[in-house]
């Protein structure tokens, strides 16, 4: 056990930070310094002005009006994935540094009620979305279309996430303590604390940081850097 | 496939290569939304056809060729060779492709998918797959600008038969279709036939427009075929005549490609500046209608509905042109649902009318436009894209539509208060 939470939670956590920030540096390196297309790949209509073009792009990127309407489901679900990984995302933000104001307001209990509540409500959207995408890859057009990536990739999403509810639904340890954990991974003196070590969410902490490492691993080098690719790509629609 | 073939394949890819390309390569996430954008997947329901799926077949050179991860790994992208069975399912998705862009439309990346496919064009031409018919439609007009003494008497002779006509339709024996003016205002080029250059003259003759024809017609077979240095030198023709003559402008005929590969590739092609504007021929006639110096009676009283073609409407950026001189000339206009940048492609574009082996297919795929049609209840549905005209007259007779296609230059002329118009409507 000890072993195991040593691999992942922490040598592990530094190789996938370190493959991360190379690899996405790279890939945004490679785009940079490949020449643009001479050729003007935009459509219209399209707005004249550059501020225009860039409220544009920022609307079609986060908002993707046009996807909207074509396939509703399918957005619906996209849109449910993304806004509740980003609100994961900001809820991790409290192994930082907890956030000011909210905890005073609400009260260590209260603060850990609402964590519970909203931390549960974003991964529960984010496995409903990708349990509908992988049901959506097994069947017509969608099948035929994807290759071994895109099943890895939603392999990957659903351990992190199921990992992740399963902290978040059977485990009784708070911020706090996975907050020691982080902090001293960010102070390059790593301790796993007891409270996590010998809580009955030791391993699952473990195995969501596996898969939360192999997709930070892989992340660069698969369709996900479309998570920056896609303001460029939709900034060019407007030129 | 031998080494060497693969190499002058992955050498084409590496020699189109450029940032958009990189990226749309890099970040598709194989969403198929665009499965329901493409007219062509939509109405057959096959695979090939899916927009992601003719991107991905390029996808998979790539990755096996540029990525570390996909040499390694190649099975994880299903990456692989550019052998025979990839390139005879590109021929087919990537020629099949009317280039309409709406796939672009509805991606959430805004992936262009008819610019990878362009890449495309350029690998199967070095891999001698290039479509034969396109290619020898480009070769003839280069042939027609590099021994242009052996054709010039011909043209002229015939653009003497159109002027005759002109005069008897204008009732105005000076009337003209002036060529080779020096200082004029407008270089008009037109397709080949009277039928774009008459009704132009006509209207061009009316306005009082300091004006002069093109030796040479606009259409591109090279862009068709997807060699961006034969396109180059097919639009170079009309171009350099411009920069001879000084004309202030060039003036494109009712043409869906060849506006765009005026207005937006050749600057591109050719890295100069135009020292001319370029615009579309209904740009320039509605125009003339608003200022008065062109006038037509509201002379259409049946309902007529306007195509909008996708080299001129989503990819070109007119929309509201054509409807402003449809309206000044009909008291009932109904626009297709959806229509302007969402309007489904008709299935003609992108050259497929050239290629005859494909055109029980072409004339399948424009389901949607004949739904759209149908639904209108037009009488008159209206379109200055010629390759929209002909796909469109297909879907008619095989349908029964019972509509009647028309140029807007056509019906402007009919509108128009021409002595000979009679005369000139019958002789046609």
């Amino acid at each position: 056990m000890d072993t195991y939470l040593q691999i992942t939670t922490v040598v592990g956590v530094y190789v996938a930070g370190v493959v991360f920030v190379a690899g996405m540096g790279w890939r945004i390196y490679q785009w940079a310094t490949t020449p643009k297309s001479p050729v003007r790949l935009g459509m219209f209509p399209k707005p004249k002005t550059r501020g225009g073009r860039i409220i544009k792009m920022l609307k079609d990127t986060l908002i993707a009006p046009h996807s909207a309407r074509i396939e509703p489901r399918m957005w619906l679900f996209a849109m449910m994935f993304h806004v509740a990984a980003l609100a994961a995302f900001v809820g991790h933000l409290r192994l930082i540094q907890e956030y000011p104001i909210l905890p005073e307001l609400l009260g260590a209990e209260g603060m850990n009620a609402f964590a519970g509540w909203a931390g549960g409500i974003a991964g529960t959207l984010m496995m409903v979305a990708v349990l509908y995408w992988i049901a959506r890859r097994t069947f017509g057009p969608f099948k035929q279309l994807s290759v071994p990536e895109d099943y890895l990739l939603l392999a990957l999403l659903l351990g992190v996430i199921i990992m992740g509810n399963h902290m978040r639904f059977i485990g009784h340890v708070h911020a706090a303590d996975y907050r020691e954990w982080f902090q001293s991974l960010l102070a390059f003196k790593p301790v796993i604390p007891d409270s996590i070590r010998f809580s009955n969410v030791g391993w699952s902490l473990g195995t969501h940081m596996l898969f939360v490492n192999a997709l930070l691993i892989y992340f660069p080098f698969s369709k996900l850097v479309h998570t920056i690719g896609s303001f460029s790509a939709n900034l060019v629609r407007s030129e | 496939m031998d080494s060497q073939q693969i190499t002058t394949l992955t050498g084409v890819l590496d020699k189109k290569m450029n940032r958009q390309l990189k990226q749309y390569l890099d970040i598709c996430a194989r969403c198929a939304i665009c499965k329901d954008a493409c007219h062509q997947y939509v109405a057959t329901g096959d695979f090939t056809y899916l927009p992601a799926r003719r991107a991905e077949l390029i996808r998979q050179i790539y990755k096996k060729y540029f990525t570390k991860t996909g040499e390694f790994v190649p099975a994880l992208y299903e990456a692989r060779d550019p052998d025979e069975n990839l390139l005879d399912e590109l021929y087919e998705s990537t020629y099949a492709c009317t280039g309409c862009r709406r796939c672009m439309y509805y991606c959430p990346f805004s992936i262009d998918t008819a610019w990878i496919l362009s890449v495309a064009k350029a690998i199967l031409i070095a891999a001698g797959r290039g479509n034969e018919m396109l290619g020898q439609l480009a070769d003839a007009a280069i042939f027609k600008s590099d021994n242009f003494d052996m054709f010039r008497d011909v043209i002229v002779s015939g653009f003497k038969d159109i002027e005759a006509e002109l005069k008897e339709l204008t009732g105005d024996p000076s009337a003209e279709i002036p060529v080779d003016k020096k200082g004029a205002d407008i270089l008009y080029v037109a397709l080949a036939g009277a039928h774009s250059i008459l009704p132009a003259a006509a209207i061009f003759h009316e306005a009082g427009t300091s004006w002069t024809l093109s030796m040479f017609e606009s259409a591109n077979y090279g862009f068709f075929f997807g060699d961006a240095e034969k396109a180059r030198k097919i639009a170079d023709r009309f171009m350099d005549e411009a920069v001879r003559l000084g004309v202030k402008e060039v003036v494109i005929t009712e043409c869906g490609h060849a506006y765009r590969v005026a207005n937006i590739f050749h600057e591109a092609w050719t890295g100069k500046k135009h020292p001319f504007k370029v615009r579309h021929i209904l740009e320039v006639i509605d125009e003339y209608i608003k200022d008065g110096r062109l006038k037509v009676s509201r002379c259409i009283d049946v309902p007529v509905s306007y195509h909008d073609p996708c080299q001129v409407g989503r990819n070109g950026g007119i929309f509201e042109q054509p409807r402003d001189i449809v309206r000044a000339l009909a008291t009932d206009f109904r626009d297709m649902t959806p229509n302007r940048e969402q309007q489904w492609c008709c299935g003609g574009g992108g050259g497929i009318v050239a290629i005859s082996e494909m055109d029980a297919f072409r004339l399948k795929s424009g389901k949607k436009k004949v739904e759209q049609i149908r639904a209108t209840g037009a009488k008159i549905v209206a379109s200055p894209c010629e390759n929209c005209r002909l796909q469109m007259e297909g879907l008619n007779e095989t349908e029964d539509l019972g509509v009647r296609i028309a140029a807007i230059m056509d019906l402007v002329i009919e509108c128009m208060d021409l002595p000979g118009r009679k005369q000139a409507a019958e002789g046609a």
